[in-house]
């Protein structure tokens, strides 16, 4: 059965046609996404995401009664598939936010020492091909998989959602859907840079997965605790000015946004709550006379555009960061 | 002296014997045969009215006297009739020492001139006649007409209420008339004859005698406000009767405020400006004067007309008002409410606009540029490192 599944998976990475016209670099991303699909590390991931994503699809559904009638006037019923929770578990995006570092780092950890202890890496670096497309490779085999794996989950929430609602998606529900889907790959990106960076920096695999860890558990666990602690010590003792309060929220808040999973959480949760309108705080000023109601896609996008950037930044810098350490890095033939 | 006496004496007797001979009536009443007699022998009454007099016969003499009656005398055109004891008589007999009463019955004509008739009644017995003269003064000119008019003819109220008036029809002829009842009311009146609660298009009067008449008036719903002068006519034959009733109507203020195209919503830019045609619409039936505009934004929001205030607007027609809405730079994007009021002293209306708040795509294409920035750092360390 397993073995079935990963020949009907490689199929889907193998290029069709005569092996010769295929440039060397889409080999080699081939041949390293065929790796991955073949390995029992994916196929563990795979399980433990399907399970996470029938776990959030069960609470969701349970709850989506009272979600659906708690707000009739807007009713993005469908995106309540991956918002709503009835507190027995996390929802979808929660578990993503805290799960999804998992797969990155899993997908990268060993992506260069693994082959430097092999001793493959040497004879690798002997073909005549650049040196940057082994790193380059490896990073757009490992991204292709996370995007199919997060493209398969995120059909299977929408088709089960289908099936047990009986409702359609309208449109904007399913670009909102996309995009969440589209941050969730580049979120999960982040990691995926910042394992293979390790890999490159630390000798040995088992380091590399436990810095990675430890990064994730820091973000996850202690950077929420750090900032309650600066928070208490630099808190204005007295409220004098309230524009004093909004701005020092609005610094709490960007220190919170260091944290990538705070960046996450906040651009998919806009997106798929549509009637969120602001993440900083509103003044009574900017609350008169507004009337609570959905915002359109390209203004849900707009709020959450800083974000987004800085998750699209930070995958780059780390991949740039990555890079030079492996271009610079010497390697030597072991055999 | 003594032949002074005698001379006095002698022109009494003189007149006496004179008197005899002129005024032999007198003789007869006082021979003590038959005698006519009446309480009123003159009375005043209007034009159509029933006269029915009573008049008794006296016999003073010792023997039944047969008496036949007889009106000697009457006005032209007046119908007299003597009765007694149900039946019309021309004879009546009169017991000895005793008297009888009979009636005389006539009609004051409807047409009759205003003065003196004179009515002699005879009675004529055995040997005896006895003469009544009767005096009927007429005091009103006499009319032979239909007459048609109003206790009230006069009714205010505004353009959507009803008028009810009442009217008396009288029938002044001598004959049971069938009146159609009509109304000259321009268009978009209506106007209903009402008789005991029916609608009736006609009615039937019976001689001399008054029928109420209940007319309802409803003006059109979109009549300007004035005096209006509903003639209602009432025709039977060659006799017609007519009243004007008047309709006062006091105008109704309405007013509609909105938009050419309906719309009640739109988008702008947070701290942008944007214009939004307005429309009044008077769809009362006066003139609105000084009708003013004002708003309930949003704290930071300008929102101001142009112009501010509308000096009159006719009934039926509309006017356009530019409004222009900036929102506060500050403001969140969504939708946030703008409440536009029009006013005049008489009446109000407002509409409220569902404005969305768009943030700049500004920062967007700094986000873009920010990206574009990395991504060419990157292509740098593609090109430094990468094919060496």
């Amino acid at each position: 059965m397993v073995v079935v599944l990963r020949e009907k998976i490689g199929n889907l990475f193998r290029r069709q046609g005569p092996p010769e016209t295929q440039h060397p670099f889409w080999a080699m991303v081939q041949k390293e996404a065929m790796d991955h699909i073949n390995s029992w590390r994916f196929m563990i991931l795979l399980g433990l995401m399907l399970l996470i994503t029938v776990a959030s699809l069960s609470t969701a559904i349970s709850s989506l009664q009272g979600a659906i009638a708690e707000d009739t006037a807007t009713s993005f019923v469908f995106l309540k598939l991956f918002t709503a929770t009835d507190g027995s578990l996390p929802p979808f995006i929660t578990f993503i936010s805290l799960l999804g570092p998992i797969i990155g780092i899993a997908l990268g950890f060993d992506a260069i020492n693994s082959e430097r202890s092999r001793g493959t890496l040497s004879r690798l670096l002997a073909q005549p091909i650049p040196r940057d497309y082994i790193i380059n490779a490896k990073f757009v085999a490992a991204l292709l998989i996370i995007a199919f794996m997060m493209m398969i989950l995120g059909l299977l929430m929408v088709g089960s959602g289908i099936l047990t609602t009986g409702i359609p998606p309208t449109p904007e529900e399913v670009w909102r859907v996309f995009f969440f889907l589209l941050i969730s790959i580049v979120y999960i990106g982040v990691w995926l840079n910042l394992a293979i960076m390790f890999s490159i920096k630390f000798k040995q695999a088992a380091t590399s997965a436990l810095s990675g860890l430890a990064v994730w558990l820091f973000f996850s666990l202690f950077f929420t605790m750090i900032i309650n602690i600066i928070v208490e010590s630099t808190a204005p003792a007295q409220v004098t000015d309230i524009n004093e309060l909004i701005s020092y929220q609005g610094f709490v808040q960007n220190l919170l946004r260091i944290s990538p999973s705070q960046l996450f959480s906040e651009a998919t949760t806009t997106l798929l709550v549509p009637t969120i309108r602001t993440l900083g705080p509103i003044t009574m000023e900017q609350a008169s006379y507004a009337i609570a109601g959905p915002l359109p896609l390209g203004q849900s996008l707009l709020l959450v555009w800083p974000q987004l950037i800085c998750l699209v930044a930070a995958a780059f810098i780390i991949f740039g960061i990555s890079y030079v350490l492996f271009m610079k890095q010497e390697v030597r033939s072991r055999s | 002296m003594p032949q002074r006496w005698q001379k006095t004496a002698f022109f009494f007797m003189l007149l006496c014997l004179i008197g005899g001979i002129l005024f032999p009536v007198v003789p007869a009443l006082a021979s003590g045969k038959v005698m006519l007699f009446t309480e009123y022998p003159g009375i005043a009454v209007t034009p159509g009215e029933s006269i029915n007099y009573s008049i008794r016969l006296i016999n003073s003499s010792n023997s039944i006297q047969h008496v036949a009656l007889q009106i000697a005398e009457q006005p032209e055109g007046w119908e007299t009739n003597l009765t007694a004891g149900g039946w019309s008589i021309n004879q009546l007999s009169v017991r000895p020492q005793s008297e009888e009463s009979f009636n005389l019955q006539t009609e004051v004509p409807l047409q009759v001139e205003k003065g003196s008739y004179h009515f002699v009644l005879r009675a004529s017995g055995s040997g005896s006649t006895s003469t009544l003269p009767i005096t009927i003064d007429v005091t009103q000119q006499g009319t032979f007409k239909t007459e048609l008019e109003s206790d009230q003819p006069n009714m205010q109220g505004n353009a959507d209420s009803a008028f009810n008036y009442d009217l008396t029809l009288k029938n002044r002829t001598a004959d049971e008339q069938l009146y159609a009842l009509s109304a000259a009311a321009p268009r978009g009146w209506n106007v209903d004859f009402l008789v005991s609660g029916q609608k009736v298009t006609s009615v039937k009067v019976e001689a001399n005698t008054a029928q109420k008449i209940s007319v309802t008036i409803a003006p059109p719903s979109e009549i300007e406000a004035g005096n209006y002068l509903i003639p209602v006519k009432a025709q039977a034959g060659s006799f017609s009767a007519e009243t004007e009733l008047e309709v006062n109507i006091t105008g109704t203020y309405r007013m509609e405020l909105g938009t050419p195209t309906g719309r009640l919503s739109t988008e702008l830019n947070a701290g942008r400006e944007k214009m939004i045609e307005l429309q009044i619409n008077n769809t009362g039936s006066s003139e609105l004067e000084k009708i003013k505009l004002s708003n309930t934004a949003p704290v930071d929001w300008e929102v101001r007309f142009e112009p501010g205030t509308i000096d009159s607007l006719l009934p039926a027609e509309s006017a356009t008002v530019n409004v222009y809405i900036k929102s506060s730079g500050k403001a969140i994007s969504g939708d946030y409410v703008v409440g536009i009021k029009a006013q005049t002293a008489e009446v109000a209306d407002n509409a409220d606009f569902r404005v969305t708040v768009k943030t700049s795509a500004l920062w967007g294409w700094v986000g873009i540029l920010l990206i574009a920035l990395v991504a060419a750092g990157i292509y740098y360390l593609f090109r430094k490192f990468g094919r060496q």
